[in-house]
């Protein structure tokens, strides 16, 4: 994959995130059950895209430092 | 009353080592502005992840959002959404601002916008509007410093006193240090709120209801309405999708353009460190679970507290805990206070002398220092001032100075990705979008589906300045490429700050 298709998928996840935790995309997953973790589904949502984003940028940043090590 | 001597006894011991880290911080920098202002650019990574997350774990977060979260329920999970949002893009932009400001000089955001778009009134218009949004923020600030302390020694130091402790020893440390202060005392400080947030976040639910799982069962039985977005208003009716999602958006598209993150950009020790601290951003916005767990534990408490920011001061002292507990996670809620208030009275000091009033007067570099110092006390004066008569809740407080700080992100991207954007569309896109901030903020009925002023404020912002931009001739190639493609500066290229 190249860095710019990886900047791109990056940029698509980041408008995902913002599109599924606001109006209408939270819509369907804004609801108490199922309680991961203890937590509500709802809260739950966000602290998942929250994490994701850490995977998603480290991911990212691994190909960004290889290409500017070349 | 001997656990109230001790709880006091136990803050003035912090407030003591933090004054020591923060004098102890300035003695390495340079006696210069960039050493004042920018830290001498060799923040390392433990201080800049820090002083990022600081502004995350300010007042805000920790007396706000368990106020929030007790009294507007999954209101406000909005705060857990915008974090990463907003800033992730800095991974590119800010090594790419790091690029120019060591380039050319710069150390503050109006600087470089102002390289890119010479303008003086540009410069004074900027600074106008970053002091009246940073207004609000220390206000906020100082109030949560003073409500700790008012709560927790039982209304023994009022809060006008409170906050008068804690923000006289901020603004002794930062008149004296600068940055460096603002850099080590946000590490210490950062370290200690965490461990406390978790610790209590977990420990109350438990004490409570025995547990996260059984006290949301609960919560759902009870008060199903606090558990799905968009949440309750402050007055309990049911808040709007409209003013849920675009909290979200104005909030995400203005975290990173204050002063005081943004020009950290210039104090980093090199472009790896900035790109570090975006990828570890996330970890810090998980430890607003914590905090909005604290909140939820006092949703079926029987009493109530006089004000929902009081709800982790109140929960605190009513639940048996010892009193070096207490004491400490009083000097935690401290910390969050003055870790973010610190760094806003620095950075708005910063701001209003290198773009307010150097455009338009040299001055030299130690008359720099001496005004940027005489301003750090003033803007302290004018927000306690504000915190003393205010019952307006932490977070509308913080919201509101989002909307006027969410329109200095048009500039930022056009200036350093637009090829085409030219000074007068940036100049009327700022002044058109400002003005229907206020315009909404203060006739706040008239605004269309709930939504935020400062979205509002972008919608008629970012046409005005695409417009505007390509009806004036285009800004000479070597200038904007400069800018926006990096392109090495040339000798005597165009556009160079007009006080330089």
């Amino acid at each position: 994959m190249t860095l710019r298709t990886l900047r791109a998928l990056t940029a698509a996840f980041f408008l995902c995130f913002a599109a599924l935790v606001t109006w209408p995309g939270y819509v369907p997953f804004n609801r108490v059950e199922p309680l991961i973790l203890g937590l509500p589904f709802s809260m739950a949502w966000i602290a998942l895209w929250v994490v994701l984003s850490a995977v998603a940028l480290y991911l990212l940043d691994r190909a960004e430092q290889r290409k500017r090590e070349d | 009353m001997a656990s109230w001597h001790l709880i006091t006894a136990i803050i003035i011991l912090y407030l003591g080592l933090t004054l020591g880290i923060g004098l102890a911080a300035g003695r390495r920098t340079s006696k210069s502005v960039t050493g004042y202002v920018a830290g001498d650019r060799a923040f390392g990574l433990l201080v800049m992840y820090f002083i990022t997350g600081a502004t995350v774990f300010s007042a805000f977060a920790f007396l706000g959002g368990p106020g929030w979260a007790y009294s507007r329920g999954a209101a406000a999970f909005y705060i857990l959404s915008y974090g990463v949002l907003g800033v992730a893009p800095w991974y590119f932009i800010g090594p790419k601002a790091a690029e120019l400001g060591r380039r050319r000089g710069y150390v503050t955001q109006a600087q470089l916008l102002v390289g890119r778009f010479p303008s003086r009134f540009l410069s004074a218009l900027i600074a106008v509007l970053t002091l009246l949004a940073f207004v609000p923020y220390i206000t906020l600030q100082m109030r949560g410093a003073g409500i700790v302390i008012e709560a927790v020694t039982d209304g023994h130091i009022s809060l006008p006193v409170g906050a008068a402790l804690a923000y006289g020893i901020v603004v002794v440390y930062v008149l004296i240090s600068g940055v460096a202060a603002v850099g080590w005392t946000n590490t210490f400080q950062g370290i200690f709120m965490l461990v406390i947030a978790w610790c209590l976040g977990l420990y109350l639910p438990h004490v409570l209801y025995g547990g996260v799982g059984p006290m949301f069962e609960r919560i759902a039985a009870e008060r199903p309405e606090l558990l799905t977005a968009p949440g309750l208003t402050a007055t309990g009716d049911a808040w709007t999708w409209g003013g849920y999602s675009t909290s979200i958006l104005v909030s995400a598209i203005g975290i990173q353009m204050w002063p005081h993150l943004f020009m950290k950009a210039f104090a980093a020790r090199d472009d790896r460190i900035i790109r570090q601290t975006v990828i570890l951003f996330p970890t810090f916005q998980l430890f607003l679970i914590p905090v909005f767990l604290i909140g939820f534990a006092g949703v079926l408490f029987p009493e109530t507290p006089p004000n929902a920011d009081f709800i982790l001061p109140f929960l605190i002292l009513r639940t048996d805990l010892p009193a070096l507990v207490v004491g400490l996670f009083c000097a935690g809620a401290l910390s969050a206070s003055m870790s973010t208030g610190d760094a806003l009275l620095h950075a708005s000091a910063s701001v209003a002398v290198e773009d307010g009033v150097r455009p338009f007067r040299p001055l030299g570099d130690r008359g720099q220092r001496l005004l940027m110092r005489i301003l750090v006390l003033a803007m302290g004066v004018v927000a306690y001032y504000f915190a003393l008569d205010e019952d307006q809740s932490l977070v509308v407080l913080l919201l509101t100075a989002y909307g006027i700080i969410a329109q200095l992100a048009p500039p930022v991207v056009a200036g350093l990705y637009w090829r085409r954007a030219t000074t007068p569309g940036i100049l009327l896109g700022l002044l058109a979008g400002s003005a229907t901030v206020f315009f909404f903020f203060f006739l706040d009925h008239l605004r269309p589906l709930d939504l935020h002023e400062g979205i509002l404020g972008l919608l008629v912002h970012v046409p005005v300045l695409v417009i505007v931009s390509l009806l004036t001739p285009p800004q000479e190639a070597t200038h904007s490429r400069c800018f926006v493609d990096l392109e090495p500066l040339q000798a005597g290229g165009s556009g160079e700050e007009m006080s330089a």
